[in-house]
């Protein structure tokens, strides 16, 4: 070979296709079915979801839908919570039980010729779950003890702390997902089971299968396990989204000895079916997505203030939270803060370049392949189009329509989705060490707040 | 039983460096996976956490990619990278789109064989405060963060390379020159102490001509010194010796450490299928027992460290509820590990089910599947190792874990850490 020129960065090859897997969807008795097949490993996916999210609750049972998602491991009317285990693990299958603002999806992952059994089981646990007394005990106990040590956990403090200073009382996403001590506690097995009954059924869910399987083998067992269900919710609840203020203030939580802040600087962002998705998902890839964005080469690779810093905007069913996170040493505080908001102000007022645009573009749809190597996450792609009510080819456009975003597009969305005057800036820290030097900075009130 | 077909072929470089190709052209992505073979456990006294640190300096730049560049090429390009640093290796990974194949091998052979001349002081002063900060936030600043680095201590003796963390300490981590990394570097990073696993979608020839084209004209390094410290221990620990934190933390937690074979011997697999037995799945033994029946426990984890010098370790911890007392939590693991003496084949049936599927889910991603071959080429000089890992697994019979359970899990072989919450039982 010639030698090379190392001066110069190598040109591509050419570049090869790449196609969302193809997804076979029909309804069945009411059951939204979707098939995709791809055959590289005999693996298989299957996800089940259904509309029994936290967003439908009252805030005084928060955590409902999350706790009877966790308690579907304690049993059926067939089995217990131990033979329904060993039955799985027999078939070498994992279950994997997730709740969220929209819904629970259970998830089964096992070999492909394993997956008659293993359907079956899944079928049962979400059909005919027995929520056993002690089993729904433990699973509260389980749960009450989780939202203690995320009590101590200086990350989740701050996040959940943010939470509640972008969103009004009242609105869900002022909550921790998961409930609270209070809510949680008052949790019995009749909560769980009028929820499952009211909520668990294929009405608004609908159910993925992915892997080495073709769609007419799938229907068939999909007839035998499935075919009676039926029910689940009519309407989605309404409610809106407001912020809890729109004057930007820091709140402190007092987290002695800490070495480092944790910061959250945030505000109310959009919904996932918001028309400016696209160009706020470029915007914020190069404001604190990527490794290269905005945010990280200042505060990470300039001024070594933190291990990383990463901006996000939560794309939920109703407008998420907008939020940059990271985590600074202590006598940084100040300055990471001051940083952070210059970024967000100088997003605002000044847009992005175009080679930003064009490096966030090209970074989206090009990674979006190497996230669909498994049965797995493309079965979690697909449960997305059922979880936010998308079109049948938002994946298959998808990279299309990133390519398009224009430099204009992803300005306009900063000035209407960045509000660097509104945020709510939350640190969980050393009070003593750090509040002189937050009142300096002169960005807002400065309030230290009790933790829940 | 799942027959494995992972494409494997090997060459070597006139330099000494390994190359392995694992072809598939099904999506259109592919991974560079390159493994050198030092990690913490070659850091001498004074100098702990400077393979880490190391590491985060070769994202710096090298003679002709400038500071960023290199994040910044990839991720224009639709790709992913990072690195991790390990007790007895380092790797760095790149997954793009595979029309970059040509990209990532330039990064990549670029700081392998430049890095020395876009090193300095400024460079290194701001990476020390990324590491320093990383240490802060992953283990300073969290409940129980300091778990590690008391178990290590108590499995492995003070002359063991395990004895120490990974990340070290901030004293040693404010001590690092850059003459030490210009000496790392000729020493560690050389092509003769390393392996270049390519896995997805290209063709072979012509990716080996690359591979020629980039690597082939850096020069060998010297022979890799030995690990600066003594890895030959005794097979178990030889008691029970504990460590009692009361500490601000919010549950109580019991951390066990448990001596055992290093990955090199057969015995390992045992082992490994023992852990999985206990621990990989809700009809395992202590999920079954401590967390679902007796209720001890809120949650167990287990894991067993695939460790090359001289003996590895099996790790187990048990969380609390607020009102469990440490003793208790502690009585009720030692008892269960050592009812493992009577394990039924049934559940050794189980695990192995359990933990092949694990395997076949891994190789579903490019990226695992790249960094097990470099894995079994390093450390085993034989990638193809990967095809044999179910027969491996399933080779363990009942006996084995209960004789390994005698062997092993009894009381004098733990090193247990409890972490009591301040002002509590």
């Amino acid at each position: 070979m010639t030698s090379l020129d190392r001066g110069r960065e190598p040109t591509p090859g050419p570049i090869r296709p790449f196609d969302f897997p193809k997804v076979d969807r029909r309804e069945i008795d009411g059951l939204d079915l979707r098939v995709a097949r791809i055959s590289q490993l005999p693996m298989v996916a299957v996800n089940v979801f259904v509309r029994a999210g936290e967003w439908a609750l009252e805030e005084n049972v928060a955590g409902l839908a999350v706790l009877t998602g966790d308690a579907l491991e304690g049993g059926t009317r067939r089995r217990s919570g131990t033979e329904l285990a060993e039955s799985l693990e027999r078939l070498g299958a994992r279950l994997h039980v997730s709740t969220g603002w929209e819904g629970t999806s259970v998830s089964l992952s096992c070999l492909a010729d394993r997956l008659t059994d293993g359907l079956a089981i899944l079928a049962e646990t979400v059909l005919s779950p027995a929520f056993p007394d002690d089993e729904v005990r433990r699973a509260r106990e389980q749960a009450l003890a989780g939202i203690r040590q995320a009590a101590m956990d200086p990350a989740s403090v701050a996040s959940h702390e943010a939470s509640r200073r972008i969103f009004a009382a009242g609105v869900p996403y002022a909550r921790p997902v998961e409930g609270t001590l209070e809510s949680v506690g008052s949790l019995h097995r009749r909560h769980l089971e009028g929820l499952a009954e009211a909520l668990y059924g294929p009405r608004a869910g609908g159910l993925v299968v992915v892997g080495d399987v073709t769609y007419d083998e799938i229907e068939a067992m999909v007839l035998d396990h499935f075919g009676s269900w039926s029910g689940g919710p009519s309407t989605r609840r309404e409610a809106v989204v407001e912020p809890r203020s729109r004057e930007r203030g820091i709140f402190v939580v007092d987290r002695p000895g800490s070495v480092q802040s944790e910061l959250r600087v945030g505000h109310v962002g959009i919904e996932k079916s918001h028309p400016d998705e696209l160009p706020a998902v470029v915007l914020n890839t190069l404001l604190g997505g990527a490794f290269t964005s905005r945010l990280n080469l200042n505060l990470r690779e300039r001024h070594g203030f933190t291990y990383g810093v990463r901006s996000r905007f939560s794309l939920r069913g109703e407008a998420g939270p907008f939020s940059v996170s990271t985590s600074v040493a202590t006598d940084a505080t100040g300055p990471a803060i001051r940083e952070i908001l210059t970024e967000l102000e100088g997003i605002v007022s000044g847009g992005p370049t175009a080679a930003e645009v064009e490096a966030a573009r090209d970074y989206i749809a090009g990674v979006f392949p190497l996230r669909l190597e498994t049965a797995g996450q493309v079965a979690g792609r697909i449960t997305e189009l059922l979880v936010y009510d998308l079109e049948d080819d938002y994946h298959d456009r998808y990279r299309d329509r990133v390519r398009g975003v224009s430099v204009a597009a992803v300005a306009e969305a900063a000035q209407r989705h960045i509000r660097p005057e509104e945020a709510q800036i939350v640190v969980v820290g050393d009070a003593e060490a750090v509040v002189a030097e937050l009142e300096a900075l002169s960005v807002g009130p400065v309030e230290i707040v009790g933790q829940d | 039983m799942t027959r494995l077909s992972v494409p494997v072929a090997r060459h070597r470089l006139h330099n000494g460096l390994r190359v392995v190709l694992s072809e598939d052209r099904s999506v259109p992505v592919v991974c560079t996976n390159l493994w050198y073979g030092v990690g913490s456990r070659n850091e001498p006294a004074g100098k702990t956490g400077f393979a880490h640190l190391f590491e985060h300096m070769m994202f710096q730049g090298s003679a002709h990619v400038p500071k960023n560049r290199h994040f910044e090429l990839v991720e224009r390009a639709g790709g992913t990278l990072n690195a991790t640093t390990w007790f007895d290796r380092t790797n760095y990974f790149q997954t793009l789109p595979s029309h970059h194949l040509e990209l990532a091998l330039w990064l990549e052979s670029d700081r392998m064989g430049w890095m020395l001349p876009a090193m300095d002081q400024e460079k290194l002063d701001n990476q020390r405060n990324v590491v320093k900060n990383e240490k802060r936030q992953r283990y300073d600043n969290q409940p129980y963060g300091d778990w590690d680095e008391r178990l290590q201590a108590l499995v492995f003796p003070a002359a063991h390379p395990y004895h120490h963390t990974v990340i070290g300490s901030m004293e040693d981590l404010d001590a690092a020159t850059l003459d030490d990394v210009a000496s790392f570097f000729r020493t560690y990073y050389v092509p003769n102490n390393a392996v270049l696993t390519l896995a997805g979608d290209f063709d072979s020839g012509r990716a080996l001509d690359l591979v020629e084209a980039y690597f082939g004209e850096i020069p060998p390094g010297a022979p890799i010194p030995p690990v600066p410290w003594e890895t030959e221990v005794e097979p178990v620990i030889g008691e029970t010796v504990r460590d009692r934190v009361i500490s601000d933390v919010p549950l109580p937690r019991v951390i066990m450490g448990l001596r055992i074979p290093p990955y090199s011997q057969a015995e390992f697999t045992v082992a490994e299928v023992t852990r999985a037995v206990l621990g990989s799945g809700r009809a395992s033994r202590l999920y079954r027992r401590l967390v679902r029946e007796e209720k001890v426990a809120k949650d167990v984890v287990s894991y067993a460290f695939p460790l090359m010098s001289g003996a590895s370790m099996l790790l187990v911890w048990i969380t609390g509820y607020a009102d469990s007392r440490v003793d208790d939590l502690e009585s009720a693991l030692g008892g269960e590990l050592e009812a493992l003496a009577d394990v039924e084949p049934d559940e050794v049936e189980r695990a192995v089910a359990l933990t092949e599927t694990d395997l076949v889910r891994a190789l579903e991603r490019v990226g695992d599947r790249a960094d097990l071959l470099s894995m079994f080429d390093l450390y085993f000089d034989d990638p193809g190792r990967l095809n044999r890992e179910v027969e491996r697994l399933r080779s363990v019979r009942v006996d084995d874990v209960r004789r390994f359970a005698v062997s092993h899990l009894g009381g004098d072989n733990r090193a247990v850490v409890s972490y009591v919450p301040e002002g509590g039982s």
